[in-house]
């Protein structure tokens, strides 16, 4: 991320009401406090480990903004219900933003334990949409 | 490129239409559902024209013979690549060899009919008379001139790397965002034509009040369906006149017939009404065997009614415009 970008956050974030601002990508993760004069930019050396060491489980987020659908639009069966076997990299959920569908994968081989967002409704980015038994 | 694997017949290879080409004699063929069409174009960054296979009989197999990316649309066929699922109204990509099937199609929340592969570019035919869709009647355009067979090559117009053109997202299917129903049957609206006043009060009711069902002596040339016999007040008879796909002409049966893609370019019946052109691609999906209803409309709302559909492309273009760079980007 370039430094003048987070100025130009800065200034947006400035004009807002919203607290905190939060950016994560690959290896750079940004926190910006609304009021702070501190914020804090995280560079991580390397990639993250593909598989995070959580026995109590894997939380998938939304990867964007937009309505959480659990079946496809045209489908009544949900993508994923709880207790299915997931293999790495298929849909188990879509995003909706307009007329655009996103999908929301697997991030590994794993067993659905619960979704967590609710069917139909807008979610923010980095919502918990499911939560994942990595096999 | 890909092959087609199956050998069953009337898959063809349609863009928008021949659209200039009436004033020669020459039908306007072109996808029966061109929205359908023209999303699968927009998921791929392709001109909403571009051409694609139009595929009417299921199952169908096509196997890449070399990597690329394609676009499915119109009728959910409960698609596999190979053994893995896909969704409908969706960009994917293909390594060599792999294979696409379609399956009939699913009820579900919307029937139809026809669904529609697309490929990077639009399928690479020559272009004839300002077309590259199939026109059976004269054998020229599309494929050779005819639907494709078990064994034919087709390719797409821009080759390359998958990774130059980023898939993996799909789009609402606009039977959704855009339905047309009365009670509970898929609609359509209707312009009364020329001789709508020839026919007596009760059949112009009935016309409208009725569900129509779509017979199996429908095709893409037109679609026969079966009601009330519409009766006219007096016997009319008229020299063969320009006609377009939409035209409902009636026989002396007194059961319509509506023109389709590949309707011939004229016709003497008497014309009772015309479906719009906005609403066209949801009779050309809607089912052998399914009804249909009638609504009366007017100009205004006809051409509001094109412009809604053209604001749905618009916006699904940008949409897939944004991903695609997103994408391409991460």
């Amino acid at each position: 991320m370039r430094f003048d970008s987070i100025q130009q956050l800065s200034a947006w974030l400035a004009d807002t009401d919203i607290a905190v601002l939060e950016l994560s990508g690959p290896g750079v993760s940004l926190r910006l406090h609304q009021g702070d004069a501190l914020g804090t930019i995280e560079a991580q050396g390397a990639a993250p480990p593909a598989t995070p060491v959580r026995p109590q489980g894997l939380t998938v987020r939304a990867p964007s903004v937009g309505v959480f659908l659990a079946a496809h639009p045209l489908h009544s069966s949900p993508l994923a219900s709880p207790g299915a076997r997931l293999r790495a990299g298929e849909p188990i959920g879509l995003m909706q933003v307009g007329a655009l569908l996103l999908p929301v994968h697997a991030p590994q081989d794993a067993i659905v334990r619960a979704v967590r967002a609710a069917p139909g409704t807008p979610v923010g980015f980095g919502t918990p949409l499911f939560e994942l038994d990595p096999l | 490129m890909i092959e087609i694997m199956s050998a069953s017949a009337l898959a063809t290879v349609q863009d928008l239409g021949r659209c200039d080409a009436l004033r020669w004699g020459v039908g306007t063929a072109g996808a029966m559902d061109p929205l359908a069409l023209a999303a699968g174009n927009i998921l791929l960054g392709n001109d909403a024209g571009a051409a694609a296979i139009e595929v009417p009989v299921f199952p169908f197999q096509v196997r890449f013979t070399q990597d690329g990316v394609f676009a499915l649309t119109g009728a959910d066929c409960a698609a596999r690549l190979d053994d893995a699922p896909l969704l409908p109204w969706w960009a994917g990509q293909a390594r060599a060899g792999q294979v696409l099937s379609l399956g009939l199609p699913r009820g579900g929340a919307w029937a139809a009919s026809r669904a529609y592969l697309c490929l990077a570019g639009g399928v690479d035919v020559p272009q004839v008379l300002g077309s590259r869709s199939t026109q059976l009647r004269g054998a020229f355009g599309g494929f050779e001139g005819r639907a494709l067979r078990q064994g034919d090559v087709l390719r797409a117009a821009v080759s390359g790397s998958p990774a130059a053109r980023p898939t993996g997202f799909g789009l609402v299917p606009p039977a959704l965002a855009l339905p047309l129903q009365r009670d509970g049957v898929p609609a359509m609206r209707v312009l009364p034509a020329a001789e709508y006043s020839h026919y007596t009060e009760a059949s112009r009711a009935a016309f409208w009040a009725a569900e129509w069902k779509i017979t199996a002596q429908s095709d893409r040339y037109g679609y026969r369906l079966a009601g009330p016999v519409l009766e006219a007040r007096t016997t009319v008879e008229m020299r063969s006149h320009g006609i377009v796909p939409g035209v409902i002409q009636v026989p002396s049966g007194g059961q319509p017939i509506v023109q389709m893609r590949d309707a011939q370019p004229s016709g003497g019946y008497p014309k009772l009404g015309t479906v719009i052109e906005a609403d066209l691609w949801r009779l050309g999906q809607a089912p052998i065997g399914s009804r249909v209803r009638f609504i009366e409309t007017t100009w205004e709302q006809a051409t509001a009614a094109l412009d809604e559909t053209d604001a749905w492309l618009a916006e699904a273009r940008r949409l897939v415009e944004l991903a695609r760079h997103q994408r391409a980007r991460s």
